[in-house]
């Protein structure tokens, strides 16, 4: 118990010395492992995680998906979600803030990454909301905020990842992810008609789409309907597993930005080599996160955390929702796939322990990353507009993605107390 | 030296990652509609996730993209920081080397025991070795990286000047 105990305290130690977190996890673990097991199992155990985890077929969905959503993005997709979601809803007042969540949400079912989601629709719906008047925090907040949807709309990175580290069903999980999505998309918008109440000069509205506009707008997503109905429907319907659904997708993105002449050759290159950069920096946590935890199981903690929990009467949503402030906490100092693998060994065992469906729990570790990432001073989604909109001051973007960590919030809160919001649509797969 | 390193990871990586791409389709177009799969083709994909990868890992290197914590940056002064970093550096060098040097053992074992790929028996010591050699190169990368710093760099946020 101490020796992990430690080992954690290390951890962020070294994490707040500006030790990148993945060597600071992979570290501890060996030297923790190496001492209470002895070097030589440790050194074998260290090439093991290396081997494994890079001859893996299951994890070639993650760079695939990645893949996918960057080839949508070049192909300049979001601009004509973007396009569609105004021309439905541009005329309420706050409408361009409306059709910004609505498009992330779109946006969101095709790219894994929140923060990729973030970057690419501020450069997509800031400029339209500031040519129309805009305050600065209304758009910067609702961009950030929205970005949060990519992780949570399947697919999702931290949740195909969860469900390899966790042994649960990838499919499921996706399944698990649209209602709640959904609820923090509607959330979202709720956010935005709440501040236009009180702020009308905010947001002002837009002209009225004519219905030759409406139509032309949503022919022109034909493109990524299709593909998210093929990829998302054939991997619900069992019709193929997440890693082969993610290469057809990431192989009908590819078609799709080729036909749409917007992938030179050097241009796909580019893509390419970023889908695997991020790839091998997401791999290297999920290398040193294995390491990490074959130290802290290897000590009793996990073991007696879970006797203790389960032996102090606390109740099961009490823990649960003390696990969630944990993550609050955690999410300060330290990236979200890190956080959640540092914690798997630990927390798992207990949410299985008392009887939880880890699908939820996935789920609510989505829910709580979501909040996150957009709660100023530390959250991801904020650092990437204020290094995207150099005119915006950091103050605005602190201030707009601060009004919408409530909705989210209280998705999170609606996940936790109502369960089959993300159990309901998976129950209906074998 | 970096342009070199650069070129050549990027193209490897973006090759195998084109590969995974290609080959995880057709594989299940063949499966699914002409009741043929490709041989080999999951011990094809893992080959090239391996390359994907380790490729990959002397390019995240160079860019300065690995995750950390830099909130703590602004209150610091510039030579402590300087020196944090470089110090930062050593050691992810270190221990880039260090894997290296296990993998390599690693190899030598597993090509002493002949293990091979399932279906095309190809000897997987000869990819570990690949492995350990793409570590060694990570290694040289945070020495780069070492002698003239690079700014931190956010995954997804595009740099200045740089196509998004």
């Amino acid at each position: 118990m101490t020796a992990a105990l430690l080992g954690f305290a290390a951890v962020f130690v070294l994490a707040l010395l500006r030790m990148p977190l993945a060597f600071a996890m992979g570290s501890v673990g060996f030297v923790g492992l190496g001492l209470v097991r002895g070097w030589p199992p440790t050194m074998a155990n260290a090439a093991q995680v290396l081997f494994d985890t890079g001859f893996a077929y299951t994890l070639s969905v993650v760079p695939l998906f990645i893949l996918m959503g960057n080839l949508v993005a070049r192909a300049g997709l979001a601009h004509e979600l973007f396009r569609a979601a105004y021309a439905l809803i541009g005329h309420l007042r706050g409408g361009l803030a409306h059709a910004t969540v609505l498009a992330c949400a779109g946006f969101g079912a095709i790219c894994g990454s929140s923060i990729a989601t973030a970057a690419t629709m501020s450069k997509v719906a800031y400029p339209p909301m500031k040519q129309l008047g805009y305050a600065d925090y209304l758009s910067t907040g609702v961009i950030s905020a929205g970005g949060t949807l990519g992780i949570m709309i399947p697919p999702s990175t931290i949740l195909v990842i969860y469900g390899i580290v966790t042994e649960t069903n990838i499919g499921k999980l996706f399944a698990a992810g649209v209602l709640p999505g959904l609820v923090c998309a509607g959330l979202l918008m709720l956010g935005v008609s709440w501040i236009v109440w009180r702020d009308p000069q905010a947001g002002p509205a837009g002209e009225r789409a004519t219905a030759a506009e409406r139509w032309a707008a949503l022919r022109g997503i034909w493109g990524v309907v299709l593909l998210v109905i093929v990829v998302l429907g054939g991997i619900y319907g069992g019709f193929f597993t997440a890693t082969e659904g993610a290469g057809i997708g990431a192989f009908g993105a590819f078609l799709f930005a080729w036909f749409r002449r917007t992938l030179s050759f050097a241009v796909l290159r580019d893509v390419l080599v970023e889908s695997a950069r991020t790839t091998a920096m997401l791999f290297t946590i999920l290398i040193a996160a294995q390491i990490f935890s074959s130290f802290v199981n290897y000590t009793t903690m996990p073991g007696d955390m879970k006797d203790w929990i389960l032996h102090q009467g606390f109740t099961p949503l009490m823990v649960v929702a003390a696990m969630m402030m944990i993550y609050v906490l955690l999410g300060t100092i330290m990236e979200e796939l890190s956080m959640v693998l540092l914690t798997i060994p630990v927390f798992f065992p207990i949410v299985v322990g008392l009887g939880f469906d880890p699908v939820w729990f996935g789920v609510l570790i989505v829910l709580v990353v979501q909040v996150g990432l957009i709660s100023p001073p530390v959250g991801m989604n904020m650092f990437v507009m204020n290094a995207l909109l150099k005119d915006v001051p950091l103050m605005a973007i602190f201030r707009g993605s601060a009004l919408f960590c409530g909705p989210l919030f209280v998705g999170l809160v609606l996940v936790l107390l109502f369960p089959q919001l993300a159990l309901w649509l998976p129950g209906f797969m074998k | 030296m970096k342009k070199l390193l650069v070129g050549l990871c990027g193209l490897l990586a973006a090759a195998a990652l084109f590969g995974i791409m290609g080959l995880t389709f057709m594989d299940v177009m063949g499966r699914k509609f002409f009741s043929g799969s490709i041989p080999g083709a999951l011990e094809l994909t893992e080959i090239l996730m391996v390359v994907v990868i380790f490729t990959s890992l002397p390019l995240v290197a160079l860019n300065g993209e690995h995750v950390v914590f830099d909130s703590l940056d602004r209150w610091l002064p510039a030579p402590l920081q300087r020196a944090q970093q470089a110090f930062m550096e050593g050691f992810s060098a270190a221990a880039m080397a260090g894997l290296s040097w296990l993998m390599w053992g690693k190899a030598g074992d597993l090509l002493s025991y002949g293990e091979t790929t399932a279906q095309l028996k190809m000897p997987l010591g000869l990819f570990v070795y690949v492995m350990s050699a793409l570590l060694a190169l990570a290694a040289l990368a945070h020495v780069i990286v070492l002698l003239s710093p690079v700014p931190v760099h956010h995954m997804g946020v595009p740099d200045e000047g740089r196509a998004p």
